[in-house]
């Protein structure tokens, strides 16, 4: 039965999707099942051979031409539900009514207010400046779909103050604090979207000085995720070093790369990173993972270390 | 890192913000239900990169993925008003790329297509593999060769599942993402996600099993 049970959740196992009591369990059983271990291991080379199909990320310029497609579609596109129940078709609110005449009275004069109301806020939202949402206008506010690239990003040494070089139809310069919008804006557009790394790693590197805003976080957590320059990984891993203990997200993320990195630098860095929240199980469980079978022969002699510092689950 | 985007990872959720940046999004959909354009194309900008990965990874072109890409989002614009977060922005994006993605499955099915090239924005074939960059091919232009074989094969190995079958895979295996949400996504519960993963792997494993 117990082989049976096993051989049903392998594959569930080796997508970790298992609870932690029973991966532990299956672990356990396939230590001293060498059926069982066999088919483990085949089913591992499998999931590794499907893996072998590359998943391409998109390239910055079909990224940046599917935007620009679609913003253009939406200048001419209107949006249906909560506006056309406010503005639609008033008449037929009204048939419903012709029974009722002081309700239907009463009604008229709400749609009437609602439709007021409605108008002045088109009219509202449309004038005002929007300060967290930045409009579409390259000389003010400068919005990612009109940029095509990131030139370069230089900080004057000593002070807060950023100039960066980005391309929207013609190559444009603006200079401000970090802490302005715009700049903010342009650096998390760099980390993602730009096609040189040496870019990237500057903006990344600025981007580090802000961690706690939210934006710059996920911004970071993509970069150590799916960059494909391991400077850039390494940057990003040292921007959110202080995060391990307080966000799981980042904690994840990190394992991620501890698992997962082509780089052996940037593995050992999570490694380090990862050292304070040993005692965590997910942690707790790469290790024992990369302790058994990982090849690099020090991250395999650090998970080791790790666990042997760790007090025994009962 | 880069390259293959088969992660298994010991994570929650394989799109990096996807937890906290519900806080966000929140406030981006209240926006953008309001009317306000620029509170959409902020939402866009969160979740675009993964809608066109995932979509360019199905269809194999450039151009399909580029229309899926603008069906929904535009989809997403006129229906926006019709969210109530019952569930997540997120889930729920991801349901009408899914369900796009299904219908060109469907479509090249009934078509009996055997893709084992894709299509550039021009219209130019090219196989998918060829697209890889790999700074070491020049280097072993035989183990290159194998490589493209061995991708070929996968892909031929893939049009044999049914659309559904795919997309379960797809989404677990190449994009990261836990069978619960996956279930969610194709409003289904974990159960049966599981189920379709295991029919799907075990054709799989049919198909390539000589290469084990």
């Amino acid at each position: 039965m117990k082989c049976e049970w096993v051989r049903e959740n392998i594959l569930l196992f080796v997508y970790n999707e298992l609870p932690d009591d029973a991966r532990y369990e299956l672990e356990q059983h396939v230590a001293r099942c060498g059926d069982c271990a066999g088919e483990l291991k085949a089913t591992r080379v499998f999931h590794a051979t499907l893996s072998s199909l590359p998943v391409e990320e998109p390239t910055p310029n079909l990224l940046t031409a599917s935007r620009m497609r679609l913003q253009e579609a939406l200048e001419t596109t209107e949006q249906g539900g909560l506006w056309q129940k406010l503005t639609f078709d008033p008449w037929a609110w009204l048939r419903q009514m012709r029974f009722s005449p002081a309700l239907s009275a009463a009604l008229l004069i709400v749609g009437f207010a609602a439709g007021i109301g409605t108008m002045y806020s088109i009219v509202g939202s449309r004038s005002s400046s929007t300060p967290q949402i930045a409009e579409s206008t390259p000389s003010s506010s400068p919005a990612q779909a009109s940029i095509s690239g990131i030139r370069s990003i230089i900080q004057e040494p000593g002070s807060d103050k950023v100039s960066i070089k980005y391309d929207a139809t013609t190559t444009q310069q603006t200079e401000g604090s970090i802490n302005d919008q715009r700049i903010q804006q342009l650096l998390l557009f760099a980390a993602r979207n730009n096609y040189n790394s040496g870019v990237r790693m500057d903006s990344v590197d600025l981007l580090t000085q802000k961690p706690d805003d939210t934006r710059v976080r996920e911004a970071l957590l993509y970069a150590l995720r799916y960059d494909s320059n391991p400077g850039v990984r390494l940057k990003a891993l040292d921007g959110l070093s202080s995060y391990v203990k307080d966000d799981v997200r980042v904690r994840d993320t990190l394992l991620e790369a501890l698992m997962n990195d082509s780089n052996a630098g940037v593995r050992t860095r999570a490694l380090q990173l990862l050292e304070p929240v040993r005692a965590d199980s997910s942690v707790r469980a790469v290790l024992q993972r990369l302790a058994q079978d990982d090849k690099n022969v020090y991250i395999r002699s650090q998970a080791r270390t790790l666990l042997a510092q760790l007090p025994e689950i009962d | 890192m880069s390259g293959s985007g088969t992660q298994d990872p010991t994570t929650r959720g394989h799109m990096a913000g996807h937890t906290t940046g519900r806080i966000d999004d929140t406030t981006l959909v209240r926006e953008a239900q309001r009317g306000n354009r620029a509170a959409f194309e902020e939402l866009v900008r969160h979740y675009d990169q993964a809608v066109l990965r995932l979509a360019l990874h199905l269809t194999g072109s450039e151009s399909d993925a580029q229309d899926v890409y603008q069906d929904a989002f535009l989809k997403a614009y006129k229906s926006i008003g019709n969210f109530r977060f019952e569930c997540t922005f997120y889930t729920w994006i991801y349901r009408i790329v899914t369900n796009l993605c299904l219908d060109q499955l469907r479509k090249r099915q009934v078509r009996k297509e055997d893709a084992p090239v894709a299509k550039d924005s021009e219209g130019e074939e090219y196989d998918v593999l060829s697209q890889v960059p790999d700074g070491r091919a020049a280097a072993n232009p035989e183990r290159d060769l194998m490589r493209r074989e061995l991708g070929g094969r996968i892909n031929r190995a893939l049009e044999k599942l049914t659309p559904r079958e795919r997309m379960v895979f797809e989404l677990k295996h190449y994009q990261g993402l836990k069978l619960r949400t996956v279930g969610e996504i194709l409003n289904t519960t974990e159960e049966t996600a599981k189920n379709t993963l295991f029919r799907a792997t075990q054709k799989l494993r049919g198909a390539l099993g000589d290469m084990r």
